[in-house]
């Protein structure tokens, strides 16, 4: 087991190393900072006095390995536009990203899971049909459209609920919506289709054939078995619900990583963005190596493959 | 007492009643809150360090400059009560005594020494820097007069002043840092800060013993809400009472809303489309004429001739922009009113296209961002229509804005022409002719050696008459050289919450002490 667990968390880093190479490059290529952060009447002589005490002008190399250097310590430099350390900037946007991931996630959780198992167990009833046309719609609907249409049903129409920011739980209702249903509709297909899996098995005879109840039947002997790929998709789901929340928090102005991401990319504030996406895929791969320990309490054989 | 005896007592009794009641709004209390929605959030609190209206809408608030604009833009006193140019290089400034910052310190004219240095300090990096450069040193006479030298003579000294160099509380930001200085405001200004939660609220409260009196607004609340449909959505919901950049498409939803209006001013950004006629290399030295037909004067005037910006105000923008003549509004320093827009003249075009050797048109592109200004991309798209119709093939290339800027517009690669947008806060004519027109700046593709002199002399030319008459000379010399399309002067929306009393001003400020509440709260 241990094997197993070190394995695993020494491709984590590698993963991670992997993001820093990749977002340190990209944003590379993408243009020059100086000319966006000076004021456009800014002279020739500004722009490469600006470029030089930045280090823009050390080779890509040198400054990769500054970059690292201080990302290891944390350290991302400073905002080019806010002027402030970087990594301070993304964490005080943290818990606003989390809580609404947090409940896009619990609010898909709690749907999906039901559902998926109920139309299992129910197959092609009007329950089933319902259920899967729901979880198409919820996974065709774009993100920015659902949201804007919630806003104007029941903000501007309803008036039951805020627009926009962040505050009281109702000003998370809508957002967390917006960002859950997609993830909604994934899970509750995938729990859909792996519980029918499990309930054509022959084990599943075997217990009802001894007279095991319907009840322990689905949560004890299907569910269980189900369970995997669902903790798998939620590991991975976590990661679209981050990524997700960039469309999410612009929208409904909520003051999360995500909206600061975008800001940043458009500014080419490469700190920021190498921060607050470092951060991000550091919490996705936290996640998923969580996810890889959950496996082993719910599939013991994984500890020895 | 004869009956007008008795009127005339009557009405005194009445106008001293009046009188009482009319001053009376001036001595309450603040009361009430506004909350206004503007696209982002101010990056900094640093009143030295940002270059950008959504700060400044903020800051402007907590801090107070030397001078300021009133509502028609004229420059009035504000920290310094009176000033004058000593020697064409010397200005000194008489400043307002009694003024206390927030933090109780006074004002006086080591303050203004201390955040003038502060803004020139070089270790600071500080954005509004660059627009002090000839200023050599800030020295204090006495307690309250002030001279600012210049290693040149300045004449835009005033413009600057009433917008940048805010003044800040020496004892409170001595020897503190920018992230100090980001989070902790202590101006002498209308309002105090209160506190900040970044891309969520921002929260100022009324300074009631501000030397311009206590402002009637007691809270202002400013919001980030980045969609412009969701900023309109919470107008519509009561939850905001102001917000900036109305799209056209959105002006009747809130002119038909019952609690709603729209305000409007003329922005002070214009958009106009650069036409090359010189290239120059990526060290901003020429070249020599631009490659291709545009180095043709006859072939950039056909262009000018060839398009209709009427039209797409008419259609694109729904009408709300104003047609300008040149680059510059009617409200900066040096716009000469005499000139008239270029009127769309088919025949014309024909004929100085056939002159230039070109009886069968041309094929040109227009370089264009897209979605940095309103309606960009259909507003280059409409003038590539206009001009096709008229011979001159025009193929519209659209770009993401800072990829546009960097790899095009700033390395002289946006050839022939570019769609731009420039808002010259400075209000005065060198702010917008001498970066995009005069050989040398990065944005500049125009060569005329009698422009450059222009530009220059009127750059250390004090006498405001002399310059005048330079940018008029100027700005026909820069229209009859084809160096540019003028297109307009767009319009700054704003939808506003009837409760709330608020005009639209042109420099896209909205000064918190100018607002007031109809029912008082």
């Amino acid at each position: 087991m241990n094997a197993y667990l070190v394995r695993r968390l020494l491709q984590s880093i590698l993963v991670l190393f992997g993001v820093s190479v990749v977002v340190f490059l990209i944003l590379y290529l993408t243009g020059d900072p100086a000319l966006l952060l000076l004021p456009p009447d800014a002279t020739a002589e500004d722009i490469a006095k600006f470029r030089e005490s930045m280090g823009f002008n050390d080779p890509v190399a040198v400054q990769y390995l500054r970059f690292l250097k201080g990302a290891v310590r944390g350290n991302f430099g400073e905002s080019l536009r806010h002027g402030e350390p970087a990594m301070a900037l993304v964490v005080e946007r943290l818990p606003a990203t989390f809580e609404l991931a947090g409940a896009g996630l619990a609010l898909a959780l709690s749907l999906a899971i039901p559902a998926g198992i109920v139309s299992a167990v129910r197959r092609n009833t009007a329950i089933d049909y319902v259920s899967t046309v729901v979880a198409l719609l919820g996974q065709a609907m774009p993100t920015f459209w659902l949201g804007i249409m919630l806003i104007l049903v029941f903000s501007v129409r309803l008036g039951w609920l805020p627009s926009s920011g962040r505050g009281d739980l109702e000003h998370l209702v809508l957002p967390a919506i917006t960002l859950g249903l997609f993830t909604t509709a994934r899970i509750t297909r995938l729990t859909r289709s792996g519980m029918l899996e499990v309930l054509g098995q022959d084990y599943i005879r075997t217990a009802r054939a001894k007279g095991v109840g319907e009840p322990p039947v689905v949560w004890k002997h299907a569910l269980r078995n189900a369970s995997i790929p669902i903790v798998t998709i939620v590991g991975i789901e976590l990661g679209t619900l981050l990524g997700g929340s960039v469309i999410t928090e612009t929208i409904f102005a909520w003051p999360g990583v995500g909206r600061l991401s975008v800001q940043a990319i458009f500014n080419r504030d490469y700190p920021v963005v190498q921060a607050a996406v470092f951060l991000l895929a550091s919490t996705f791969v936290v996640v998923n190596f969580l996810v890889d320990i959950v496996y082993t309490y719910l599939d013991p054989r994984i500890r020895f493959h | 007492m004869t009956r007008l005896g008795v009127f005339w007592l009557g009405a005194a009794l009445a106008g001293a009643v009046l009188g009482l009641v009319w001053t009376a709004p001036a001595l309450a209390a603040p009361e009430g809150k506004v909350v206004i929605a503007q696209g982002v959030d101010p990056t900094t609190l640093d009143p030295q360090w940002h270059e950008e209206t959504p700060a400044y809408n903020v800051l402007l608030n907590i801090y107070d400059t030397l001078l300021f604009r009133d509502k028609d833009l004229r420059i009035i006193p504000w920290l310094a009560e009176s000033w004058k140019l000593v020697t064409p290089t010397t200005w000194e400034f008489k400043l307002r005594k009694g003024v206390k910052f927030h933090n109780g310190e006074e004002l006086d004219a080591d303050a203004v020494k201390f955040s003038m240095d502060r803004l020139r300090d070089p270790k600071l990096g500080n954005r509004q820097a660059g627009n002090f450069r000839l200023v050599a040193s800030v020295d204090v006479v006495d307690k309250f007069t002030v001279r600012i030298i210049t290693s040149k003579p300045f004449p835009t000294m005033e413009n600057q002043l009433a917008l940048r160099g805010a003044v800040m509380a020496p004892k409170h930001f001595a020897g503190k840092d920018k992230t100090f200085a980001d989070r902790n405001p202590v101006g002498t200004g209308p309002y105090k800060f209160v506190r900040w939660a970044k891309d969520d609220q921002l929260v100022l409260e009324a300074n009631e013993q501000w030397w311009g009196g206590a402002p009637k607004v007691k809270t202002i609340v400013y919001r980030p809400i980045p969609e412009h449909a969701v900023r309109v959505a919470a107008l519509q919901g009561g939850e905001v009472d102001i917000a900036v950049n109305i799209p056209p498409h959105l002006v009747p939803i809130i002119d038909k809303h019952p609690k709603l209006y729209i305000s409007k001013a003329p922005s002070v950004r214009t958009l106009f489309i650069p036409i090359y006629t010189s290239q120059f290399d990526t060290a901003n030295k020429l070249v020599g004429p631009v490659d291709g037909p545009t180095k043709d004067k006859r072939v950039r005037q056909a262009i000018i001739a060839a398009a209709n910006p009427d039209e797409i105000i008419k259609t694109v923008l729904e009408g709300q922009a104003i047609r300008t003549a040149t680059p510059l509004t009617s409200k900066h320093f040096g716009f000469d009113r005499t000139l008239a827009p270029v009127k769309q003249d088919p025949d014309r075009v024909k004929k100085l296209l056939t002159e230039a050797g070109f009886p069968n048109g041309i094929d040109l592109t227009l370089n264009s961002p897209d979605g940095r200004y309103l309606k960009d991309k259909e507003v280059a798209e409409a003038v590539g229509g206009q001009l096709t119709r008229a011979g001159i093939r025009t193929r519209v290339r659209t770009f993401e804005w800072t990829t546009y800027l960097n790899q095009m517009v700033y390395i002289h690669k946006a050839t022939p022409m570019y769609l731009i947008g420039w808002g010259n806060t400075t209000w005065d004519a060198d702010g917008t002719l001498t970066p995009l027109f005069r050989s040398g700046n990065p944005l500049a593709n125009h060569h005329n050696p009698d422009f450059d002199g222009m530009m220059d002399e009127a750059q250390t030319t004090v006498d405001p008459k002399r310059r005048q008459e330079i940018y008029a000379r100027a700005q026909r010399l820069m229209l009859d050289d084809g160096a540019v399309l003028p297109l307009y002067q767009q319009m700054d929306l704003y939808g506003v919450n009837k409760r709330v009393t608020f005009q639209a001003l042109s420099s896209e400020q909205i000064i918190g002490a100018w607002l007031s509440l109809k029912d008082g709260k």
